[in-house]
């Protein structure tokens, strides 16, 4: 099939150049996705969703068409191809566009697909669904449990005017839980979950027992009074804070003057405590692939080196537009999305101290279990709720809190981390620790 | 088709259904993005499918198709009867649908002006000339982004009750998004204006005033200060207002959260939840606003749902499911993504009730607190009932009176107890908070509003110590 998605892909590109695109490329999808969902404690729900798709891009100059269709045929290729013509003529020019890329080697990254994988069906999903069930009721008897279990897996193609040619098929499956312990009129809440490509990494038992047990934690949450005080995030709303800053260094946003790292390449953003590479190319990782989504080879790199912004994120259009060799950062979110700028799997590298050290040296302070801690990717600011999490008294975790939130700036928050901690969450490509913030403002009730 | 699509609903009945549904989209859509004064990108998508839902001795099975052939729907139903029998016999909350009168139904389009009768060509001059008024306003705006969309389609619903809906839909949008620097300083303004209906929408706007008005809003950011974080009263304005309707209550009043124990909602029928000041209701047949529909995608006809009446818990949004669970009349409130989701319960056009006060009068009586403007984005954890509101900006009240202008504020609280702390709301209603929400992983165009109305003691993060205690 891989074959005749990149003859389909590459029919449209042939069509696209007949029509007159200076430049064109084409990007074929196939892809399946069974799912079981769970509500209110019981199975409910399973479907299978197959999915069909292509995209043209053309360019005429320098202005893009890009067309839609859900279907993978030579002859809806044809038509499409035909269609993102006329839109690229309809198009204004546009002079910063140089040109697409040009094909390159890479080496392929291992075991991005699992055959086991991709041949699970809606039974074996339902088996994790209720052992998470159990698992969850075994910490609670009356824990209400929703969330679900699923895999998906396909195969894309990607073929272009300047001679690229490549495919791919991926899979990967997961589950996750999200739980809620009553109690009189108390609420405690919290989710777990495991994705991965290859059946081997993914961890089908306790997730639903994890949730649980932190659901049980967050009760008897209470509000703290309103202070500057130390944050420690743990690895999953540090994953929200590097996600954002990351996203932020995307240089469309960068070249148009719209993100607040504009400006700062070379700078030093971030305390020098922090290093965040990328390392696209880890067998198996939950974003690895040896190409982005224009097919530039990827390689791995330092994006946070010692608290320095070392490199902007590109694709083909801002690499060329600066006059820089693109960067492997084009990404797609589907047959159905114009080329985007992303990011692939963040390894945060750890420090010295145990996440409970670093807790344990704060008299007075906030351990994030959760949040969403997004600078605006504008400004740079963020006023949030802190969503999960304990106030910190005299060194260890004590009461969760409640309506608790936080005012501050991507640059403040990044430049006061003091501390990263030596353990951390793993996830196919990711590692994920935790991080000590200093002396960050808060707002409550308390 | 209609012969098709009842020839499979009768066969899954008779392949052991006790329901199905079956929905069939076929579209297309347009959009154009302007940035910087170049209108570089137009794209077009072509979207058809369909959605086929089974339900077999309580377990639900489900499976789409983008291609529309007799072949496919057939393939669909074998897949969607797959999956209902994996499941059943591990339901421990079987399915159920209310029973409803089967409806038969057309709808046309409610565009005046089909966009696709409009040149291309105009439609790109368009929006060009909006996101220039924004980009020509000042020196200190340094980015301008516009876009345009349209999209029209036909949707047909059927169902084993009868129910066979054909719906034609048009609708157009116009966005802008405009970036204000001084020195260090990066202010960002957004608005949009989106709605079912033709290219009227787009011709009625005025760059002049709406794309000014924009851009002015991020101009004005860049003197504002950062807010004071702590507890303070505030008086917060439709848009806002519209934002605190659609998080704090609306997503709590949806019955599969309510019926799933996922909502602070739940049990609460008839219980004083709010201020008696305050009244709030869904409405999907409000004329003209971005989550109005003639029916909901499991045909049921839309209608006006009370949620909170004089501060009293009195309703919930329903599907059919839900109100099977819950031993009360489905009420319209099912809609799905696309033919590739499953209708799930959504809110529609969910606002506050006006009151009796004005702002002035509220202002005036107000010693300290914050006036908050202009809704950003919001969430909610329906469970907890924790939800957060994030605003574009706030001004310091003082004795009465309007001072110092902020940027930077959310506040934050729980839905049983904030809004039993309001104290006055205003007699205006406006709907202005046209966008989408996304729940389940899907995304659907809702409308949200309300007056301006004053909340005491809430809590709200800024990044200033200095003011925050009162």
């Amino acid at each position: 099939m891989m074959g005749e998605l990149l003859d389909i892909a590459q029919a449209a590109v042939e069509a696209a150049q007949k029509s007159g695109a200076d430049f064109c490329d084409a990007y074929c999808s196939d892809s399946t996705e069974v799912s079981v969902e769970v509500e209110k404690s019981s199975i409910n729900y399973c479907s299978t969703v197959r999915d069909q798709g292509l995209s043209v891009r053309a360019y005429v100059n320098g202005g893009q068409g890009f067309a839609t269709v859900q279907q993978l045929t030579t002859e809806g290729a044809r038509e499409a191809a035909q269609r993102a013509v006329e839109l690229a003529r309809a198009a204004h020019p546009d002079p910063d566009f140089v040109r697409l890329p040009d094909p390159a080697e890479a080496e392929p990254v291992p075991e991005l697909f699992d055959e086991e994988m991709a041949g699970l069906d809606a039974g074996a999903f339902v088996d994790w669904c209720l052992r998470g069930i159990d698992e969850a009721r075994s910490v609670a008897e009356d824990a209400i449990v929703q969330g679900g279990a699923g895999a998906g897996w396909g195969e894309s193609a990607l073929a272009s005017s300047t001679g690229i040619a490549v495919s791919k098929r991926a899979s990967s499956a997961g589950l996750s839980f999200f739980v809620i312990i009553a109690r009189d009129d108390d609420v405690g809440t919290f989710f777990e979950q495991d994705m991965a490509r290859r059946m081997q990494d993914l961890e089908i038992d306790r997730i639903g027992e994890k949730a649980a047990l932190e659901a049980l934690r967050q009760l008897g949450s209470r509000p703290v009074p309103t202070a500057r005080v130390p944050l420690v995030l743990g690895p999953l709303a540090t994953m929200s804070l590097t996600g954002s800053v990351i996203s932020a260094a995307e240089a469309d946003g960068v070249q148009r003057n719209r993100s607040w790292l504009a400006g700062r390449e070379g700078d030093r953003i971030a305390s020098e405590v922090l290093t965040v590479r990328e390392e696209p190319l880890v067998p198996a990782g939950l974003r690895s692939s040896e190409y982005d989504g224009e097919g530039v080879a990827r390689e791995p790199r330092a994006l946070i080196d010692e608290g320095v912004l070392t490199t902007y994120l590109h694709n083909s259009y801002t690499a060329f537009k600066e006059g820089v060799g693109p960067t492997g950062h084009a990404s797609r979110g589907g047959y159905s999305s114009t080329v985007g700028i992303s990011p692939s799997n963040l390894q945060i590298q750890p420090g010295e101290k145990t996440e409970a050290e670093l807790i344990s040296e704060i008299d007075e302070g906030i351990y994030v279990a959760y949040a969403g801690i997004s600078p605006n990717s504008v400004t740079g600011e963020v006023s949030t709720t802190l969503d999960f999490g304990f106030r910190i008294e005299d060194g260890e975790c004590a009461a969760p809190i409640s309506t608790t939130l936080i005012g501050s700036t991507g640059e403040e928050l990044l430049l006061n981390i003091d501390a990263v901690s030596s353990d951390y969450r793993e996830e196919p490509g990711l590692i994920l620790p935790s991080l000590r913030i200093s002396d960050i403002q808060i707002a409550s009730e308390g | 088709m209609r012969e098709l699509i009842e020839d499979i609903l009768s066969d899954a009945k008779r392949r052991g259904a006790s329901f199905a549904d079956l929905r069939v989209t076929d579209g297309e859509g347009t959009s154009i993005a302007v940035e910087d004064g170049q209108a570089d990108k137009v794209s077009s998508a072509s979207r058809s499918g369909a959605g086929l839902r089974v339900l077999v001795d309580g377990a639900w099975g489900f499976a789409p198709t983008n291609t529309v052939t007799a072949a496919e729907l057939r393939r669909c139903l074998d897949d969607a009867l797959s999956m209902a029998k994996a499941a059943s016999g591990h339901i421990t909350e079987p399915g159920v649908v209310a029973e409803v009168e089967p409806v038969e139904a057309t709808i046309e389009s409610e565009a005046e002006i089909d966009p696709r009768e409009i040149p291309l060509a105009d439609r790109v001059q368009r929006i060009f000339e909006i996101e220039q008024v924004a980009r020509e306003r000042d020196d200190r705006i340094v980015n301008t982004r516009a876009n345009y969309a349209d999209g029209v389609g036909r949707l047909i619903i059927a169902n084993t009750f009868g129910t066979f809906i054909e719906q034609e839909a048009t609708r157009c949008s116009a966005r802008l998004s405009t970036t204000a620097q001084s020195g260090e300083i990066r202010q960002a303004a957004n608005e949009s204006e989106a709605r079912p209906g033709g290219y009227e929408i787009i011709d009625a706007i005025d760059p002049g005033e709406w794309a000014a008005d924009v851009a002015d809003r991020a101009l004005a950011l860049l003197d504002a200060v950062p807010a004071p974080a702590g507890t303070f009263d505030i008086i917060i304005d439709p848009r806002v207002c519209g934002l605190l309707a659609h998080e704090a209550f609306g997503h709590n009043a949806e019955a599969d959260a309510v019926w799933a124990g996922e909502s602070i909602l739940a049990g609460r029928e008839g219980e004083q939840v709010c201020s008696e000041l305050v009244t709030i209701a869904d409405d999907p047949t409000l004329e003209g606003l971005n989550g109005s529909f003639r029916y909901d995608h499991e045909g049921v006809p839309a209608q006006r749902h009370d949620i909170i009446r004089d501060g009293v818990l009195v309703g919930y949004l329903h599907s059919l499911e839900t109100a099977a669970r819950m031993g009360v009349e489905p009420n319209g409130c099912a809609r799905a993504q696309d033919h590739q989701n499953e209708p799930i319960v959504r809110m529609s056009n969910t606002f506050i009730d006006g009151g009796d006060t004005t702002l002035e009068e509220i202002i005036a009586d107000t010693e300290e607190g914050l006036l908050m403007k202009g809704g950003y984005w919001g969430y909610v954890f329906t469970a907890r009932g924790q939800f957060t509101c994030n605003v574009e900006n706030a001004w310091e009240i003082k004795d009465g009176k309007v001072g110092q202008h902020f940027r930077n504020a959310s506040f934050a609280g729980l839905t049983l107890g904030m809004l039993s702390r309001v104290d006055a709301v205003g007699s205006e209603v406006k709907f202005d908070l046209g966008g989408t929400c996304g729940k389940g992983g899907q995304g659907m165009p809702v409308d949200a509003g309300g007056p301006f109305l004053r909340i005491r003691d809430v809590v709200v993060g800024g990044q200033q110590q200095t003011g925050s205690e009162q």
